[in-house]
């Protein structure tokens, strides 16, 4: 045997034991940090040896020839699988042609003992040349460090060539530092919180803990073109990152030893070791993998922020489109806050002592997609224990909550709450569902992650341009309180933190605390939990046959009304969304949008089924908690509405009608009005009498007010309940309140037939100008005899323009057509209404079907012309 | 060897599964699929909108099995997914050259 196979085989043996001896020692002490550190000296001791074998016998030796280690090697962290960055630097291309036999065998040494090398070869000429498709270099030479041969070449390279290529190419190379960072943090959706993430390449990882190393040390240098003092980071920010690679450097060893290989998913098998072993967290109680993956998460949000405050903070990295894109989101103003490159600052005078400060300030950022500087965050962490005493609670929290919730950038909003412990700390519930991991083969993301990230889904549609996403961006447009969704997403899978509970059940539990917390009003409260009740109910509607009539009927009566619809549907597109980026497949989004569409069209078509003493007993047991009357006379009032009545309104609404019905002996016709958060609404309740809805809409256009929405519904006894749900748009009622009194009095004197509608609707028509038409909607008129077994239903499709309904249901009065039942939308410019219609008691026949689809097209045609 | 694919309604999945369960049928791979047989599809009327689904979404099962256990499957699965109406889907039986286990390269049907 030869001198150097006796050599090899001795460096294999040294190197098996040594291993083997470190891996011991980081099963007896958990120390990560010791683990590196050793096998850097072992990989050192043995570079060494064989440098005096194939090299120079001379560790000082041979000149203009040095070997340097980058990278993580350069940095002492030999992880025990890792590759080993290594550098043959030369003093120029002489030297290298020189020595390249001798770097060939060393590296082929090196191969042999089975050591996986990253090796680069270098002039320092070539190590001064910065390439723009291979930053990867340029970063790495920020970790060198000397190891044999000429110390002279290397110093070169230390204290010349690296502070002045930094200094010079600052620029590009913080631009393309941020660049491949955006780009991996996206490849796992921008979050740190995978069930089983990369523990070097996710978010928070270990690699974000070098960038943010990298970057405050570019910085730093290409200031004072020379290499700074070691604690060039903030002083917290170090802090933070100190802890972080503690943790993470004991997990990666941790995984290395475990799969014996470059290996650093945290599946859900080394979650389990890991919390048993208490690996970073030897000072902890006994650990459940939950447990230690929260540590994990706070140490990975903590290095994820870390990192994305120093790329938001190095203005001369940008380019010169962002930084034009960043001075334009520097406009908005507001007196407590200011924007200095995409970031918020605190004006001086303002106190985070008042809470009401800090939820402005994250409804500013939820609504500009803003991020909090540095020092802004320092201040609400130091602003957070003088509120944990007296969090704000209450309307006033679920008045700024649902304002937030409702911006575009309210997931980014909630996310920072979230990061700063903000959110937990106003909304308790949450807290059991923060970083929490739950084993499930689909989930990719933690549950709190998960939920933000479905609100995020939502708010996203209206950018999108994929063709699902339009259809549900519409409906998501025509919500009425879309708010209640979001707050829905964001509690819906909280009973997840329950152990062993049924999770939509313990879900509804504690939502029903935080809606108490926020003192939300019973009939939002009642959205709420309907929604997280019935999260899981459209999914479950796909694996039966969704295009059975009867799986259709059945879950839409389980709905109950189209507005809850709307919302199921988004909050099932948003949920499966959120579940992993492939969940929502094309197959799964058009069953849920055929499901949506086909109980849709089921309400509108069985909207006349009548009540006759079968109302739920739920609904039933609300209406006698909340009334002053007795059941019998509840049930006089209440026969023979359609069931639909029953589930747009209100037990308290129900009750008032009943109220108001009670009083049209005195008075027959009862108004009553009020202002809701989107409209007006205006409820009318009288004996029925021909053209009873043209007149009411009627009243409504001659004062010019734009009826949204709108429902017509009568009672066995032949009394009337309209709702019509308007806007004001000329501000008469917003800006003369002794003009709320004049128009109830006007509606009445018109129906008593003391007024003249005409005369006002011509006045009105005078005074105003033709409306431009934004989209063009084409009129479709469909009648559908099959669905009632009582009345004809007609859909009319138009333009919405103003006096559309009242010309309409004047021109089915003048066809001899009673309405049964009204049920008028309006999405964007189209109106859609729809009527349940007899004729002298009947469904129309074909010829009264013909003359009024005729009529309505020519009223409809003259109103467009007019 | 014999490749059998069924294409059923999607609320048919958990019981055909089990029924292949029920006579030792352990391993299958199942896809979303789109399509139509005589049955065509149907069109929607949404607020003035046509949604026509000319293409149904169904489920496909896919087993390869030794030949032995072929009919039970057929049955097993024609029993589970029946309803008697159109639409209720198809079986289709190809004969397989070989399988084999990527794990330990094992071939034939002890592979499956």
């Amino acid at each position: 045997m030869t001198a150097a196979s006796l050599l090899i085989s001795e460096l294999r043996s040294s190197l098996a034991e040594e291993s083997a001896r470190i891996a011991r020692g980081f099963a007896a002490t958990g120390d990560g940090r010791a683990a590196v550190a050793q096998r850097t000296s072992l990989v050192e001791d043995l570079l060494r040896r064989l440098w005096r074998e194939c090299v120079s016998s001379d560790d000082a030796g041979p000149r203009g020839f040095a070997l340097v280690a980058t990278g993580g090697f350069g940095r002492g962290w030999l992880f025990p699988y890792s590759d080993i960055d290594l550098l043959f630097l030369f003093a120029d291309h002489a030297s290298e042609e020189t020595h390249k036999d001798a770097v060939q065998r060393f590296s082929q040494e090196l191969w042999d003992l089975k050591l996986k090398l990253s090796p680069a070869s270098r002039t320092l000429a070539e190590c001064d040349r910065f390439d723009l498709s291979n930053t990867e270099f340029t970063i790495s030479l920020l970790d060198c460090r000397f190891l044999l041969g000429d110390r002279e070449v290397y110093a070169r390279l230390h204290d010349k060539v690296i502070p002045k290529l930094v200094a010079r190419e600052s620029k590009p190379l913080l631009q393309g530092l941020a660049e491949v960072t955006r780009e991996r943090h996206g490849k796992f959706g921008h979050t740190v919180f995978h069930l089983e993430p990369n523990l070097k390449e996710t978010p928070g990882g270990l690699r974000d803990c070098n960038v943010a190393s990298w970057l405050a040390l570019i910085s730093a240098m290409s200031k004072l073109g020379e290499w700074p003092d070691v604690s060039s980071l903030r002083p917290p920010v170090r802090k933070q990152l100190d802890a972080a690679l503690e943790f993470l450097m004991a997990a990666r060893c941790f995984l290395h030893f475990r799969y014996g290989r470059d290996d650093n998913a945290l599946s859900w098998e080394a979650q389990d070791e890991a919390a048993a072993r208490k690996i970073g967290a030897s000072d902890s109680a006994d650990l459940t993998a939950a447990d230690w993956m929260r540590i994990y998460f706070g140490h990975a949000r903590a290095t994820q922020r870390a990192v994305m405050q120093l790329l938001e903070e190095i203005p001369e990295s940008w380019s010169a489109l962002r930084r034009q894109f960043q001075g334009w989101k520097s406009r908005p103003s507001h007196p407590d806050f200011s924007v200095v490159d995409g970031l918020i600052f605190l004006q001086q005078s303002s106190s985070l002592k008042d809470p009401e400060m800090l939820l402005r300030l994250f409804h500013f950022m939820a609504h500009h997609g803003l991020k909090l500087s540095a020092t802004t965050e320092h201040r609400i962490e130091q602003a957070l224990p003088a509120l944990a005493v007296t969090p704000p609670r209450g309307a006033e929290l679920w008045l700024y909550l649902q304002e937030t919730l409702l911006q575009p950038h309210a997931a980014e909003a909630l996310r920072a709450m979230h990061s700063l412990r903000l959110l937990t700390l106003l909304l308790p519930e949450l807290k059991p569902i923060d970083s929490l991991v739950v084993r499930d083969y689909y989930h990719r993301f933690t549950v709190d992650e998960h939920s933000i990230l479905a609100i995020e889904s939502l708010h996203r549609l209206n950018q999108s341009q994929s063709e699902w996403d339009k259809r549900y961006a519409e409906v998501l447009g025509e919500l009425e309180d879309p708010e209640l969704l979001y707050l829905a997403l964001l509690l819906h899978d909280t009973g997840k933190g329950v152990p062993g509970a049924n999770h939509v059940e313990a879900s509804l539990e504690i939502a029903g605390r935080c809606l108490d917390r926020l003192d939300v009003e019973e009939g939002e409260r009642a959205v709420v939990l309907f929604l997280i009740e019935n999260h899981l109910e459209m999914s479950a509607q796909l694996r039966r046959d969704i295009f059975n009539p009867e799986t259709v009927a059945a879950f839409a009566e389980k709905v109950g009304t189209p507005e809850r619809l709307k919302m199921l549907c988004l909050l099932t597109y948003a949920d499966i969304k959120a579940v992993n980026p492939e969940a929502l497949t094309p197959w799964k989004a058009e069953n849920v949008w055929q499901l949506y569409i086909g109980a849709a069209n089921y309400l509108n078509r069985s909207a006349d089924h009548r009540v006759h003493g079968d109302i739920s007993n739920e609904k039933l047991a609300r209406l006698n908690s909340l009334a002053p009357v007795t059941g019998a006379k509840f049930r006089n009032f209440v026969e023979g509405f359609p069931q639909r009545y029953l589930q747009v309104h209100s037990a308290e609404e129900v009750i008032r009608h009943m109220e108001m019905a009670d009083d049209v002996s005195r008075d027959a016709v009862q108004v009553d009005l009020k202002r809701g958060r989107h409209w007006y609404e205006l409820s009318l309740v009288t004996k029925d009498r021909p053209s009873l809805f043209a007149t009411l809409t009627g009243v409504l256009a001659a004062w010019g007010m734009n009826i949204v929405k709108a429902n017509a519904f009568s009672n066995q006894a032949g009394t009337v309940v309209d709702t019509l749900y308007f806007t004001d748009r000329f501000r008469t009622l917003e800006l003369n309140l002794s003009e709320w009194q004049r128009f109830k009095q006007s509606i009445v004197a018109i129906l008593a037939g003391e007024a003249d509608l005409e005369k006002m609707l011509r006045d009105r028509q005078r005074s105003e100008k033709n409306l431009r038409v934004k989209v063009v909607v084409e009129t479709r008129i469909d009648f559908d005899d099959d669905c009632s077994s009582t009345s004809t239903l007609l859909q009319v499709i138009a333009q919405d323009r103003p006096r559309l309904l009242h010309r309409i249901s004047s021109c089915l009065s003048q066809q001899r057509c009673n309405i049964e039942i009204a049920l008028i939308d309006t999405e964007g410019q189209m109106a859609i209404d729809t009527f349940y219609l007899t004729s002298g008691g009947k469904k129309l026949s074909a010829d009264i079907q013909k003359n009024v689809a005729k009529a309505l097209l020519d009223e409809l045609k003259s109103l467009q012309l007019s | 060897m014999t490749k059998v694919e069924a294409v059923i309604q999607n609320s048919k999945l958990e019981a055909v599964k089990n029924a292949l369960h029920e006579i030792g049928v352990e391993g299958m791979t199942v896809a979303e699929v789109r399509g139509h047989g005589r049955q065509k599809g149907h069109t929607e009327v949404y607020r003035g909108r046509e949604y026509s689904v000319d293409l149904i979404p169904k489920t496909k099962l896919e087993v390869v099995l030794a030949d032995a256990m072929v009919d039970k499957a057929v049955q097993a699965i024609s029993g589970a997914a029946r309803t008697g109406k159109i639409g209720d889907g198809k079986i289709f039986l190809t004969r397989v050259d070989d399988a084999i286990r990527i794990r330990n390269d094992e071939r034939g049907e002890g592979a499956l």
